[in-house]
């Protein structure tokens, strides 16, 4: 009988010591926020002040705002470039990898995959670098080939925005070739060589039969690319704080500068950035629906 | 021959997005050998004499010196208290049964639909409330102390594989549960530990939002704010291969960890690819 005590003594101390700190700090730093700002979302508040709930004026101002509406549109232009440009790419380099044998691809496998660990600062200021207008990269590529070379590509308001896509693209592109690397050696063999006798071509090989048998890890992906889109802000927020003019202000900027910028207002905006924030969190729920309509999900047995 | 054709043209793109990867960063260790004179006068030309100097230079004035202190300590201290929090609750939520365990761990998956980004401000204003703004040790709590989900499912799993008559048959012998916990379990775990532990360093290592948010005493920016600052300096200095050398060598940490264990990073990676 006391064996029986001390082990359950044991294991309630053990609990209460392992598992009631960790949980604690789980609700109060990620749920209690994330009700938090629900209800920050229906106040007039700079962060110091005195907290004025106003109702739904918040979210009525929302759609009243031309910055929302221009922030979004950004968001809508780099979400159709970047999510079928990394896809697009990172399928065909996935296949190759795959499906051809050359000797540097288990090199290349690991190189492709490099950006995804370096930190995003690093990324911005080295696509800074790239975009400058009298030492840049990118210029001094176009000067070796003859074209030009003295665009300041993040300087000028026709250029900016277009400027993050390659680098999106850049950031991503080695994560999607390993997803979509390990989903297609996941294919059965067999299912290639039935198709091999038939003569099929390498091209009608990845349409035919590749890619509708990788439409769930696509349709995955691309409810990942989205919400690193939506949400990766902070490259515009290093390279470019949102300008030449707002030409980079994305909705997630735009909500940032209003609680924390205070650049050109000077003054801060607690209760509409939440209101902003739960916009966005609506956005990323509904795309995710939309994406899962989109692609219906026929699970595909082999 | 038209195959051998269309192979080497295949061979060629995957060669030139290598090129992609590869073109840059050479680039910025080329650019940072130079003199500033020497950077803005032709970007191609081969600098007269290595300046190592620059890298210097960088270390002390740029304050990366300070900040990679500061780094060391935010780094490590989360670190250590993240993986012991995720080990012993993968722990005690896979292999001990206990009567809120089902509902706890619901309630810790309700974060994996949370996307984050709406937080940013009550997080703050919470941190502020806390007094735990402008600290490292604010910091080390919040990506420390909490239970995330992630690691709890990826350890979870990894413990779950191992058989039952582990622990009861060294119950039997008499053992503790943190006996069981540190000289069985523990060590059975420790390659999904250490998974977790490098994909969680790269991580801490290049986070940048909250520091940036919660740190505003330069003396304590660890070392991806103070970069973002450093760089916003020059707009008044046009120091750029200063910079460079401080890019450069923020970048070294992420080249040794990457070399050393890229297979466990793209695995550790592409398993949270799989959450979604």
């Amino acid at each position: 009988m006391h064996f029986l005590k001390s082990a359950r003594f044991q294991k309630a101390i053990f609990l209460f010591i392992v598992v009631a700190p960790a949980f604690a700090a789980y609700v109060l730093f990620t749920l209690y926020p994330n009700a938090l700002s629900i209800f920050y979302s229906f106040l007039d508040w700079d962060g110091i002040g005195v907290k004025t709930f106003i109702g739904w004026d918040n979210y009525i101002r929302l759609f009243q705002d031309p910055f929302i509406s221009r922030a979004l549109q950004h968001n809508l232009i780099l979400l159709v470039t970047v999510i079928p440009i990394t896809l697009a790419i990172s399928l065909v380099l996935a296949d190759l990898l795959v499906n051809r044998t050359f000797g540097e691809n288990s090199f290349y496998k690991v190189l492709y995959f490099f950006p995804n660990v370096l930190s995003l600062v690093v990324i911005a200021l080295i696509w800074s670098f790239i975009y400058d207008g009298t030492f840049g990269l990118l210029n001094g590529l176009l000067q070796v080939f003859g074209l030009g070379g003295e665009h300041n590509w993040l300087g000028s308001k026709s250029t900016a925005l277009l400027s993050m896509i390659p680098l999106y693209v850049w950031c991503y592109v080695g994560f999607y070739v390993v997803i979509f690397m390990n989903a297609m050696q996941g294919i059965p063999k067999s299912l290639y060589e039935s198709a091999t006798l038939d003569g099929i071509t390498h091209m009608q090989r990845f349409t035919k039969i590749t890619l509708p048998l990788l439409s769930g890890v696509i349709r995955v992906g691309t409810i990942f690319l989205i919400l690193s889109v939506i949400k990766g802000f902070e490259y515009m927020l290093i390279m470019t704080k949102g300008g030449p003019g707002g030409s980079t202000e994305v909705i997630s900027l735009y909500m940032f500068n209003l609680a924390f910028g205070g650049l050109n207002l000077g003054q801060h905006f607690y209760g509409y950035a939440s209101t902003i924030g739960m916009m966005i969190f609506v956005l990323l729920v509904g795309l995710k629906l939309v994406v899962d309509k989109f692609f219906a999900k026929d699970s595909v047995e082999y | 021959m038209r195959i051998r054709v269309t192979s080497w043209l295949w061979r060629m793109v995957l060669f030139v997005w290598a090129l992609t990867v590869l073109l840059p960063l050479f680039w910025i260790l080329y650019q940072s050998l130079k003199t500033n004179q020497e950077f803005f006068a032709d970007i191609w030309a081969f600098p007269s004499h290595l300046k190592w100097g620059n890298y210097e230079k960088a270390w002390t004035q740029l304050g990366i010196g300070k900040s990679v202190i500061n780094t060391l300590y935010y780094v490590g201290l989360s670190l250590l208290i993240s993986l012991f929090v995720s080990t012993v609750n993968a722990y005690a939520f896979t292999r001990i049964q206990w009567k809120l365990r089902s509902l706890l761990w619901s309630v810790i998956m309700i974060s994996l639909f949370l996307p984050g980004i709406n937080i940013l401000v009550s997080q703050y204003t919470l941190m502020r409330a806390l007094d735990l703004t402008n600290s490292l040790n604010g910091l080390v709590l919040l990506a420390g102390l909490p239970v995330g989900a992630f690691e709890l499912l990826l350890l979870g799993s990894f413990m779950r594989s191992l058989p039952k008559e582990l622990d009861e048959s060294a119950f039997i012998d008499g053992a503790t549960l943190f006996q069981v916990f540190r000289k069985i379990i523990l060590p059975l775990s420790m390659p999904g530990i250490v998974t977790i532990g490098i994909f969680k360093f790269v991580g801490l290592y290049n986070d940048f939002l909250g520091p940036f948010i919660l740190i505003s005493d330069p003396d304590k920016y660890p070392i991806s704010v103070n970069m973002y600052n450093a760089n916003a300096m020059m707009e008044f200095k046009a120091d750029w291969v200063t910079l460079l050398a401080g890019l450069v060598i923020t970048i070294i940490p992420t080249v040794i960890v990457y070399v050393l264990f890229q297979r466990r990073i793209i695995e550790g990676a592409t398993m949270g690819g799989v959450k979604g």
